[in-house]
């Protein structure tokens, strides 16, 4: 599971930069390149991510095409959205380091702090 | 009849003067661990009361006796003896009501939240897995995002997340206080804490008791997390990561609680030198909520202690049964 979690990012990451939809064929021989894969392999992989909603395919003759369904940022950004809002947080499923703060609360921050500079780490050592 | 009248003017009050008095205890946040179990005493008294108050109602006083046969008689026939008038029926048919709904909510609540945040934690984790890398030599994930933030996502294999903002805000030390104070709260399964506190508060909305202990639970996991990272990191270190994250965050204003004076009392508590509770004040807070929580045991025992069979059960069963008893 750990192996396949791992080539799921790796296709991922290739599918990401490339522009044009591919073939499993083409990923495989990419891949190839690095590691030793089974074509089966390479298929389930996408086919989970599919199935997860990261990718999209789209029929090409008796093959399959596939194509990132978002840019990485967007998708990163939509991800750590739901993470960082604390609406979307019910029954404790993350525990931040520090909940969201209004910004003049952080001036309160750093008086509590000492009024230490935290820019200058060297001034504490 | 005294005993689920006593245990609901005791449940009431506990509920309605308990939160009041122990904000008052400042020291609590000093030992935050003993803290938290206050707290759950508190809320865990609330709710036995009341099903205690449900099933004292359901079921009537039955006589104690170490004579199993005897036990068996007298219950059938208390029962019987309850059962058997309308009124009787109809009061103890709503204790028991009472009770199994009081404990059937907040056992809803309690699944359905975790269900909740298990679908969000496996979606999270999906995700990471395409987006996220690894930290160096640590198992902590970086993601790429432009807002400063730490967290982790427990589990059987907890995962602590740094955005790449909050690595440029942190220099290496703060970074190491951080990653500890998030493995104090998988290691503390500090979730389930909250998963429980939050439950309760989502099944008795309208209580103002458990919500007041949700808050204080959430404020005291995080002050145990921060004792737990000053272990290997200086006291200042902790406060300053904690400063710099803020700085860093900027998170959008919509979506603001009523927060940022947990992170305050955090900053205030670590810059101060370390002040744990004696053992005197730890062992007095420890028995006291123990005590509590014996208590309503003692109201429903009372009087079924007081209880003669005498009184239950008719003379000539008494006399057929008794001589089994020596």
């Amino acid at each position: 599971m750990q192996r396949l979690g791992e080539l799921e990012a790796v296709v991922m990451e290739r599918l990401w930069v490339l522009e044009h939809p591919v073939a499993v064929r083409d990923v495989l021989e990419d891949l190839q390149s690095e590691r030793t894969l089974a074509y089966t392999t390479v298929m389930t992989v996408m086919d989970n991510l599919r199935r997860k909603g990261m990718l999209v395919r789209e029929k090409d003759g008796r093959a399959y095409r596939y194509r990132a369904a978002r840019p990485r940022d967007e998708y990163t950004a939509d991800i750590m959205g739901q993470a960082l809002a604390s609406s979307s947080n019910p029954s404790a499923a993350l525990l931040h380091f520090l909940e969201t703060i209004p910004s003049d609360n952080i001036v309160l921050l750093r008086e509590a702090l000492g009024g230490r500079n935290t820019s200058d780490e060297d001034s504490h050592s | 009849m005294t005993a689920p009248i006593v245990l609901l003017i005791f449940g009431v009050s506990t509920a309605a003067l308990g939160p009041c008095l122990l904000r008052r205890l400042g020291w609590l946040r000093r030992a935050p661990r003993l803290g938290i179990l206050v707290w759950q005493a508190l809320s865990a008294l609330v709710v036995l009361t009341v099903v205690l108050a449900g099933l004292s109602l359901a079921l009537p006083a039955i006589p104690w006796t170490t004579d199993v046969a005897a036990l068996i008689e007298s219950c059938t026939m208390a029962l019987r003896a309850q059962y058997s008038t309308p009124g009787g029926a109809a009061v103890s048919a709503s204790g028991a009501v009472l009770a199994l709904s009081v404990l059937g909510r907040i056992g809803y609540c309690l699944l359905r939240g975790l269900h909740i945040s298990h679908r969000m934690k496996k979606a999270q984790l999906h995700a990471l897995i395409a987006v996220a890398r690894r930290h160096r030599d640590t198992e902590a994930l970086v993601v790429d995002h432009p807002s400063a933030a730490a967290y982790c996502l427990p589990g059987r294999r907890g995962t602590v997340v740094f955005t790449t903002a909050a690595l440029q805000a942190l220099d290496e030390e703060q970074f190491a206080a951080v990653l500890a104070h998030e493995r104090a709260h998988l290691r503390g399964r500090h979730h389930l804490i909250l998963a429980a506190a939050d439950a309760l508060q989502r099944a008795v909305p309208r209580l103002s008791a458990f919500r007041i202990a949700y808050t204080e639970m959430s404020a005291l996991v995080e002050m145990a997390a921060d004792d737990d990272a000053v272990r290997s990191s200086p006291r200042l270190t902790v406060a300053t990561a904690l400063v710099r994250l803020a700085e860093q965050s900027n998170t959008p204003l919509t979506a603001l609680a009523a927060g940022g004076g947990t992170a305050v009392t955090r900053v205030r508590r670590l810059v101060a030198p370390a002040n744990p509770l004696g053992p005197a004040r730890t062992a007095v807070a420890g028995m006291a909520a123990a005590a509590a929580l014996v208590l309503p045991l003692f109201i429903l025992a009372a009087p079924a202690a007081t209880t003669t069979q005498h009184l239950l059960c008719p003379p000539e069963t008494y006399q057929e049964i008794s001589p089994g008893t020596d």
